[in-house]
């Protein structure tokens, strides 16, 4: 049974691209045939981070409009074959995707994906409640910060509200990837910690990813964070979410700041 | 002093600003849409001959800094009907 | 032959409204509006009001000049209540037909007991964005309220959490509701129209577990252990 997924959070800049890739990566990596979806029509990003802005031919607003097949927009991932990426379009505006265009594409890519991951934009707008309309289980992703908490608190709230598993009275699965999490600044007691944000937001917790520079290598040289540099911090992070996705129990540990030293004196590659 | 060269890891920012430079050069020559008319013009000149399947169209291509590649897969059945003659 | 014509069709409705009452005088009101917004500025956001102006005494000129006043504060005018009909002209607002205005041919009888009341529960936390409005009783919310969320209930309002949004209890003119959190973060709280600001709740009494209730015209606030 295919599993569309919605990557959001409200906020900007907190990791929604970013966890898009590294999952759908992760997920693919073992043997999952993964579609990743950008939805943020206008202000493309998804095929940056996955290093494919160059081979980017036709994109969602291709397919919904009917210019191309979904088969011609898709686009493989050279790395891994059961990965594929459908490009937003980078000339359009959010209006030039209808809502009915949009189901029928995801109908579409559950016939031949196990999983299709939706990045949706910031904001609480049309290219954000298109992205979380169709979607089955819900990934919200916010930084230890208290205005990415707030904003992801309304996310969650139209989750519940106006998304279509909703409105026919489903519960719809969500989870918590707080991102960007710095121990050091969470025992000096800088940043919000994971019970603050817990507290506040009221879900379960897929997974915690430490602030690392990995993440801006990997976006810089096009490779999603869990195959540029699979031993970093982050990658086994998001390694563990992926499994915590397909149902595996995996314990989490909060990353601490002795953890990151020590793993540091060990040698540069497993350092976060 | 960045540790990072005496390890030998590439500084990836190097690549960044290669692979924008590239990308944005192509996105701001403004013609988006030249695939999809190359498309519909190649697929046009060949259905003046053959007749064939649009589904099985395959489009590939890769921006480069100089010159991109565009890789065009058709099908044409051995047996595709010919056109008559005009 | 005549083609069909489509029906203009109207039905009634009925909808909740906030009814402000300007108090002599105006411009000390005024003055205390601007306060409120200074502190707030988001307070009206959204929000269409009543003003009721019954027994205030006004001419068509000062009736205006109310309504431009309060426009310039960006606050939007749905309707009036308890103007004299030479105040009332085409270009004001339109006069509220309801609860408030006395009607002689409709007008229920005195014997009649008041309607029952009715608790709202919600058991998921209220999220931001997220307004609750119930006109027949209690609000019960096991689960805190967050950030940007509001609940306004007509009777008292138990949180079994967090409070962190905007609590209005007793919002349809009851003074005896009170509001209950098992732990005090408010943004805004108010019983009966009398509020209190987050910077006003004294600090003892933030982070706690606490009841608040209307003593006069001051919100008066008790530790609950």
């Amino acid at each position: 049974m295919a599993q569309v997924v919605v990557v959001t959070s409200g906020k900007g800049g907190v990791g929604k691209t970013t966890s898009t890739a590294a999952l759908g990566a992760a997920l693919a990596s073992a043997g999952e045939r993964v579609a990743v979806v950008d939805f943020d029509v206008g202000l493309r990003n998804l095929d940056l981070v996955m290093g494919a802005e160059r081979r980017v031919v036709f994109d969602l607003v291709h397919v919904v409009q009917g210019t191309a097949r979904l088969s011609q927009a898709l686009i493989r991932d050279k790395r891994i074959e059961t990965l594929f990426l459908l490009a937003a379009s980078q000339t359009r505006d959010k209006d030039a995707l209808s809502d009915e265009g949009v189901e029928r594409v995801i109908q579409e890519l559950r016939q031949s994906f196990d999983w299709i991951i939706c990045d949706s934009p910031a904001g609480i707008e049309r290219g954000a409640s298109l992205a979380m309309r169709f979607a089955d289980l819900a990934v919200v992703v916010a930084n230890p910060e208290v205005s990415s908490v707030r904003d992801s608190d309304r996310i969650i709230g139209l989750l519940d509200s106006t998304t279509d598993k909703a409105k026919r009275g489903e519960q719809l699965e969500k989870s918590l990837l707080l991102t960007r999490y710095e121990p050091g600044r969470v025992d000096r007691g800088e940043m919000l910690g994971v019970d603050d944000v817990l507290e506040i937001l009221c879900i379960p917790l897929l997974g915690i990813i430490p602030e690392s520079k990995e993440v801006l290598h990997a976006s810089n040289v096009g490779q999603p964070v869990t195959l540029n540099n699979p031993a970093s911090a982050p990658a086994r992070a998001y390694a563990d979410a992926a499994r915590r996705l397909q149902g595996e129990q995996i314990p989490l540990t909060v990353p601490s700041e002795k953890a990151t030293l020590f793993s540091k004196l060990l040698g540069r590659r497993a350092a976060a | 002093m960045n540790l990072g060269s005496l390890f030998g890891r590439p500084r990836s920012a190097s690549t960044a600003h290669h692979r924008l430079q590239v990308l944005l050069k192509h996105e701001r020559g403004g013609r988006p849409d030249l695939i999809p008319v190359l498309r519909e013009d190649i697929l046009a000149a060949i259905g003046k001959h053959v007749t064939v399947d649009e589904d099985t169209v395959r489009l590939k291509i890769d921006r480069g800094e100089a010159v991109s590649l565009l890789e065009i897969e058709i099908e044409i059945p051995n047996e595709a009907k010919q056109k008559a003659c005009a | 032959m005549s083609t069909a014509r489509p029906s203009f069709k109207f039905r009634g409705g009925s909808f909740h409204a906030l009814v402000v009452k300007p108090e002599i005088p105006i411009e000390g009101w005024l003055a205390e509006i601007d306060s409120l917004l200074a502190r707030s500025p988001g307070f009206f956001a959204g929000k269409s009001l009543v003003v009721d102006v019954a027994g205030l005494d006004l001419t068509k000129q000062t009736f205006l000049d109310l309504l431009d006043e309060l426009s310039r504060r960006h606050i939007r005018i749905l309707g009036v209540e308890g103007a004299a009909a030479s105040v009332l002209d085409g270009k004001v607002p339109s006069l509220m037909r309801g609860q408030s205005e006395r009607c002689k041919v409709t007008a229920p009888p005195e014997e009649t007991p008041p309607a029952p009341a009715v608790s709202l529960l919600l058991d998921t936390p209220v999220r931001s964005g997220q307004l609750i409005v119930h006109a027949d009783g209690d609000v019960t919310v096991v689960g805190s309220v967050a950030s940007g969320a509001e609940i306004v209930a007509a009777g008292s309002i138990h949180i079994y959490g967090t409070l962190r949004g905007r609590a209005l209890a007793g919002a349809y003119g009851n003074p005896e509701a009170r509001i209950f959190c098992r732990r005090l973060d408010a943004e805004l709280m108010a019983i009966d129209g009398r509020y209190i600001l987050a910077d006003e709740i004294e600090p003892q009494f933030r982070k706690e577990s606490i009841q608040a209730w209307l003593d006069g015209d001051e919100l008066k606030f008790a530790a609950m252990n």
